[in-house]
């Protein structure tokens, strides 16, 4: 489903993300990224969602070449994706329900159909009791479910989410990671960036990186 | 409800709510911009009203035909049928003034009878005298040259002049009138633009956020610039209505004095405010300006947010 063919990604001559990194990732896979901050995850999960092109190499998201994916096609990518943010990118000035309808909105759903399907999703994350909270009247583990029910409205073939757990408590990231586990089990395929080696704990396939390199692959 | 009008109301209801959020700014914007279209608004009104009443003015002009001092008088009058035919087009009252009777007409304004007694002849030829009649309006006096052409081509004939110089000069008039109008009109529908281009940038800059989200959930640019053209536009059609009523207003002082002075001259002359379809024109227009400097705005400033 995403493939990684001798990707590099260079910024300048001194910034270098990835170097070289070639994988594969099938359909309902649940992979973690691992590695310390400046280790590539980022930028790697940002290609897969064409808001980074590799500088050399290619990437494919079911068989779409990323790379040579013109302007006009990003948005149509996006659609399929489930996006999840370490700073939960949340709009402040709107109530978390009209934060997870967005997503619909901007396809051009009819806004009794995004309102039906932003509560179905709040009520997967459990937060169906909050919908006209505003997020910063959240916790952080709260505005992080919110930005999950947001990712998954759509009903995306992929979700990425990058450092997800980061700067919650362990129960508020179980909670996260609880609802992420859930949605691969329903056949979703997830990739998850994480600096936390208590998240890899049981984790069926991770993936190393430093430094741009791939360095190991556990199974 | 299909689609696309679905996501053209989200754009338009989003376009509502910024406006909402910040009414005071709106209303500002909509002051300055009206004030611009104000200016050519009023100049569009005056000549709105002026051009009917220069069309009612005499602008018949008179052209003066002198023949050769060597054509015989029978062959002088012998001139008219074909001066009818020439100025067929027109109601023209064709005088023949013989040269007998031109002498004593100078005699009699120029009070130089004792020096003109002098003269041992008369050294003034035969010549006619053609008012013409039905010219529609000050343009029209423009072809007056082309009939003087004619009338010179014409056997016999020494000299035409033409006696229609403030007929032409009206016709520039108005002509200079119109062009500056113009001008003035592109040049403030060019503030019209730069005042909307200003306003979009800073609501482009103030929903950054709002923006980078909508990239990341897969909103199209088309979805994302769409709010600011309402924008735009509803901005230009608020200050054109302003405008336009600003200027209604303006016409009732007006009147009040254009109708003292008119009675001095025994008319009844009121200007009177635009007719609705100039009306709907001038609102498209301005909604049209709007637009034009939201594009502009929005191309340039989320190209730099790309």
């Amino acid at each position: 489903m995403i493939t990684f063919q001798s990707v590099s990604k260079q910024y300048s001559a001194h910034a270098i993300a990835l170097r070289d990194v070639s994988l594969d990732i099938a359909k309902g896979e649940l992979v973690y990224l691992a590695g310390p901050s400046g280790a590539g995850k980022s930028t790697l999960l940002k290609m897969i969602a064409a808001i980074e092109r590799p500088t050399a190499g290619a990437v494919l998201v079911n068989g779409q070449d990323i790379g040579k994916l013109r302007r006009e096609g990003v948005p149509f990518l996006r659609r399929n994706l489930g996006l999840i943010f370490q700073q939960q990118k949340l709009l402040n000035d709107r109530h978390i329900l009209a934060n997870t309808m967005m997503p619909l909105l901007v396809t051009g759903a009819s806004k009794a159909e995004a309102e039906q399907r932003a509560r179905a999703a709040l009520d997967k994350v459990g937060l169906l009791d909050r919908v006209k909270a505003l997020p910063l009247e959240l916790s952080g583990g709260e505005q992080q479910r919110v930005s999950i029910a947001r990712a998954i409205v759509n009903r995306p073939q992929i979700i990425l989410a990058d450092e997800p757990t980061a700067n919650l408590d362990r129960a508020s990231a179980d909670k996260v990671l609880d609802a992420l586990r859930a949605f691969h089990r329903a056949g979703v395929t997830c990739l998850i960036s994480t600096h936390d080696e208590l998240v890899l704990d049981g984790a069926a396939r991770v993936i190393h990186l430093n430094q741009g390199e791939l360095v190991k692959e556990a199974a | 409800m299909n689609r696309w009008l679905r996501q053209h109301r989200f754009a338009f209801g989003a376009a509502l709510g910024n406006l909402r959020k910040a009414p005071g700014s709106f209303l500002f914007n909509v002051i300055v911009v009206a004030i611009a279209l104000a200016l050519p608004f009023t100049g569009l009104t005056l000549l709105d009203n002026v051009r009917p009443v220069s069309e009612q003015l005499s602008v018949d002009p008179e052209i003066s035909l002198f023949m050769t001092p060597q054509t015989a008088r029978a062959d002088a009058e012998a001139l008219a049928p074909q001066l009818r035919n020439v100025l067929k087009a027109y109601k023209a009252k064709i005088t023949f003034v013989p040269r007998e009777q031109a002498l004593e007409s100078l005699k009699e304004k120029s009070g130089l009878s004792d020096v003109l007694g002098t003269l041992g002849e008369n050294p003034l030829p035969d010549g006619y005298v053609m008012k013409l009649d039905g010219f529609k309006n000050a343009a029209d006096a423009g072809h007056v040259d082309a009939l003087a052409a004619q009338l010179r081509a014409l056997p016999g004939v020494d000299t035409v002049q033409v006696d229609s110089a403030w007929v032409k000069r009206l016709a520039a008039l108005l002509g200079i009138l119109r062009l500056v109008l113009l001008l003035l009109a592109v040049t403030l529908g060019m503030v019209v633009i730069a005042v909307v281009f200003n306003t979009i940038r800073l609501q482009v800059l103030t929903q950054r956020d709002e923006i980078a989200v909508s990239k990341l959930i897969g909103a199209t640019d088309v979805f994302i610039h769409r709010p600011f053209y309402y924008t735009g536009a509803l901005l230009g059609l608020a200050a054109g209505a302003v405008a336009l009523g600003a200027v209604a207003l303006a016409l009732r002082p007006l009147n009040v004095a254009i109708a003292e002075f008119a009675r001095l001259y025994a008319s009844e002359f009121q200007l009177a405010a635009l007719p609705p379809l100039g009306v709907a024109a001038l609102l498209a227009i301005s909604a049209g300006l709007g637009l034009v400097g939201a594009v502009l705005s929005v191309q340039r400033h989320l190209a730099r947010l790309n």
